[in-house]
């Protein structure tokens, strides 16, 4: 029995209850609701010490920008992290979820986890939601055999790869990788790389904009670079435009005053600590 | 307005060209690397020869989700019988494990399986396993969209009982004339020679894939 | 027997002080109430023959035949209570057979064994339920293998052989076949053997009437279990017949 105390345990797996309120939507000539998609650029390379993964921060919804300074690189372990592309509610969660049962993973072989192992447990887990989840993924991370790279796709099928792109500016991205990726990339090289494939993104592609995000992953540490760049700088403004104080002329001036009709002022007891 | 296109939606797919062949001491198997979602190359040095066990390897052809997660469950399910049996599975029982799956989820499955492979009871075999899930026993198989191009030279040229070197040239010619034909075929050859030593493997880059008629 | 089980008998589920569990044991006196069995193992087959006792002249021949095919190319011999022998025999065909569909080979007779002993010490552990009260001989041929044959208890422990004996006269069998050297015996001489092995452990005093049954799975049969044909039986049990007149002849008969 459901009371306020003991509320009802809500039901697993999808809800369906939006799609009679969308037909019914669309019947009356009004468009249903879409779900915010991150029109993206993400990437992910192995360089000489490590992997470095890489985002946009623009999130949409249609063709208006909803979030012009989203995370698209998110958490997975100490020694992985995963950048998400498609439904943004899908790629959250999912690594949410993922990344939770690689905690306990952790805790529970008390090993750093290896990056093949979340790479199974994310196609699995997309394989069998046969593409309805629409998360495609770059994941990155070191382990004890090494740095990885794998993209992921909403099937569930992943590649393993030295360097990779995905998303809708994924061509652009790509371009960049493809004329300049070699394996003995410093890490400035391959942030700088990096970047630079962002960028093409950023700038070619209408889904991605705004900045950069990096995540360089080394072994035994891990640099989250927020916003490592912001790729359109707002310009400066060349004069001010704000109005002097008076310019608008004041015509009349009147005061009201406040009228007060009762005061009463309460005793606070102090509490008995005694005993 | 939808920047999000293709990519999305399209699934993953392995527009292949695969191969297998018996020779003498066991199989050669080959395949090219291009992965494809709609008409962007989403991976151009794929390797769709995937391990099953030590001696039982399968070329992949159709989608790559649905061909990944059933290597995956085939290799479970017959390094679980390795242990139960304290041997090597037959590659003939490899075949049906796959059979078994393509045909009961033939609805929900787009795959074309080449399952290849030696033990010690039949030496090397090659079973076919196309999209319906039939499964059938033959000297030498090609599969994925670049095949349909090269039957000919195969039903020409194939020889039984071929020595290694032979038969790999063999599958390389044939993997090349079907890439430069077939659009979604592409990259590098990738080959691999299983005999009851074990599984050698090799790779022929794109640059140095052999000539024929390219007036 | 009367005071050894103690109340420590009444279940399979549990064991006696001194760790053993009683059910598992009478279930093997079972067998010694049974007619003879015995399998031989030769160079390129294995041969079984069994004393079918007959306790009455208005069955007809052939009934409850104690000889059973498990799959082309696998044979089980029985010894023991043969309505829970039966049940084994169904449980192994339903192994070989799911097997068959599940890998498209035929089931490799040592995996066969493994299962069947599972299944058969599976009825040693529950107080709801009692040992089968029956041993198994497993046969079988394989073109790479060679012949292959296992014994499994009541207890559900099971080992190869190269020749095994169960049943009334296991002793004597046991004796007979230790004479023999069977690892390069022809498949035709396992059955003469076998038949001949039969005839001489069989007592007429206590049992009257028997019948023979003889069957083999061996590179003749092209890995094929089944019960010899006609004129190798009428052979066999020619010569065991005469092996019996000839050892009566000779040793003075016994006061």
């Amino acid at each position: 029995m459901a009371t306020v105390l003991a509320p009802p345990v809500s039901e697993s797996g999808f809800s369906f209850e939006n799609c009679k309120r969308n037909a019914e939507l669309i019947k009356k000539g009004f468009p249903a609701p879409k779900a915010t998609k991150t029109g993206t650029t993400i990437v992910g390379i192995i360089y000489r010490d490590g992997v470095i993964l890489g985002a946009d921060t623009r999130a949409t919804e249609d063709t208006t920008v909803s979030d012009k300074n989203c995370m698209k690189i998110h958490y997975l372990a100490p020694n992985m992290y995963c950048c998400g592309a498609g439904t943004a509610a899908d790629t959250e969660k999912t690594n949410a979820m993922i990344a939770s049962q690689l905690e306990l993973h952790r805790l529970n072989t008390n090993r750093i986890v290896p990056v093949a192992t979340a790479n199974q447990m994310l196609k699995q887990y997309l394989f069998r939601y046969q593409g309805y989840i629409g998360a495609a993924l770059i994941l990155g991370g070191v382990d004890n055999t090494g740095p990885h790279i794998y993209s992921i796709y909403p099937h569930g099928s992943t590649d393993k790869l030295p360097y990779t792109t995905m998303g809708s500016g994924s061509l652009a991205a790509m371009a960049v990788f493809e004329s300049r990726w070699h394996k003995d990339l410093s890490e400035e090289e391959g942030k700088q790389l990096v970047r630079d494939a962002i960028a093409a993104g950023i700038f070619n592609d209408l889904g991605s904009g705004s900045n950069v995000d990096l995540c360089i992953i080394r072994k035994g540490s891990v640099d989250f670079l927020r916003t490592y760049d912001e790729a359109n700088k707002k310009g400066v403004r060349q004069a001010s435009y704000r109005y002097p104080k008076g310019t608008t002329a004041i015509l009349t001036t009147k005061t009201k005053n406040i009228v007060v009709e009762e005061l009463s002022v309460r005793q606070i007891e102090a509490m008995d600590v005694s005993s | 307005m939808d920047y999000v296109n293709d990519w999305m939606n399209a699934a993953e797919s392995t527009g292949t060209s695969i191969m297998a062949a018996e020779f003498a001491d066991g199989v050669i198997i080959g395949a090219d690397s291009r992965t494809t979602t709609g008409a962007y190359i989403a991976n151009r040095v794929t390797d769709k020869l995937t391990k099953v066990t030590d001696h039982i390897y399968c070329c992949r052809s159709g989608s790559a989700a649905d061909t990944q997660a059933i290597a995956d469950v085939v290799s479970y399910h017959l390094n679980f019988h390795a242990m139960e049996l304290g041997e090597q599975p037959l590659v003939e029982t490899g075949a049906a494990v796959f059979r078994e799956l393509c045909y009961n989820y033939r609805d929900s499955l787009m795959a074309g399986i080449l399952v290849a492979g030696w033990d010690r009871k039949k030496g090397g075999q090659v079973y076919s396993i196309p999209i319906g899930g039939m499964c059938v026993r033959q000297a030498v198989s090609i599969g994925g969209s670049g095949s349909s191009y090269v039957y000919g030279y195969v039903d020409a040229n194939y020889k039984t009982g071929m020595s290694k070197e032979e038969c790999v040239n063999f599958v390389i010619n044939t993997l090349s004339l079907a890439m430069a034909r077939d659009g979604s075929s592409g990259g590098v050859v990738r080959i691999g020679v299983i005999t009851s030593e074990g599984v050698e493997r090799r790779v022929v880059l794109g640059t140095e894939l052999p000539k024929f008629y390219e007036g | 027997m009367s005071s050894i089980g103690t109340g420590y008998d009444l279940s399979a589920s549990q064991f006696s002080p001194d760790g053993r569990v009683f059910q598992v044991e009478y279930a093997v006196k079972a067998l010694d109430n049974s007619g003879t069995v015995i399998a031989l193992k030769g160079k390129e087959g294995v041969v079984f023959a069994v004393e079918k006792l007959v306790t009455s002249k208005l069955y007809e021949p052939g009934a409850n035949r104690r000889i059973f095919t498990i799959d082309r190319h696998v044979g089980m011999a029985v010894c023991g209570l043969i309505a829970d022998a039966r049940q084994i025999v169904d449980i192994a065909r339903r192994e070989a057979a799911n097997y068959r569909s599940q890998y498209g080979v035929p089931i490799p007779l040592k995996y066969l064994n493994d299962r069947v002993s599972m299944y058969m010490h599976a009825y040693t552990l529950y107080s709801a339920v009692r040992p089968y009260g029956c041993s198994v001989i497993l046969s079988g041929y394989d073109i790479t293998d060679g012949p292959a044959m296992f014994l499994i208890d009541p207890s559900g422990v099971s080992y190869g052989y190269h020749g095994c004996a169960v049943g009334k006269a296991k002793q004597a069998a046991k004796t007979e076949i230790e004479k023999l050297k069977l690892t390069d015996m022809p498949t035709q001489d396992l059955v003469k053997e076998a038949a001949k092995i039969i005839y001489l452990v069989h007592d007429e005093l206590k049992d009257k009437n028997f019948e023979l049954e003889l069957s083999w799975v061996s590179k003749e049969t092209n890995g094929d279990h089944q019960r010899v044909p006609d004129n190798v039986f009428v052979e066999a049990e020619k010569s065991a017949k005469q092996a019996m007149d000839a050892e009566s002849d000779s040793e003075p008969e016994e006061v």
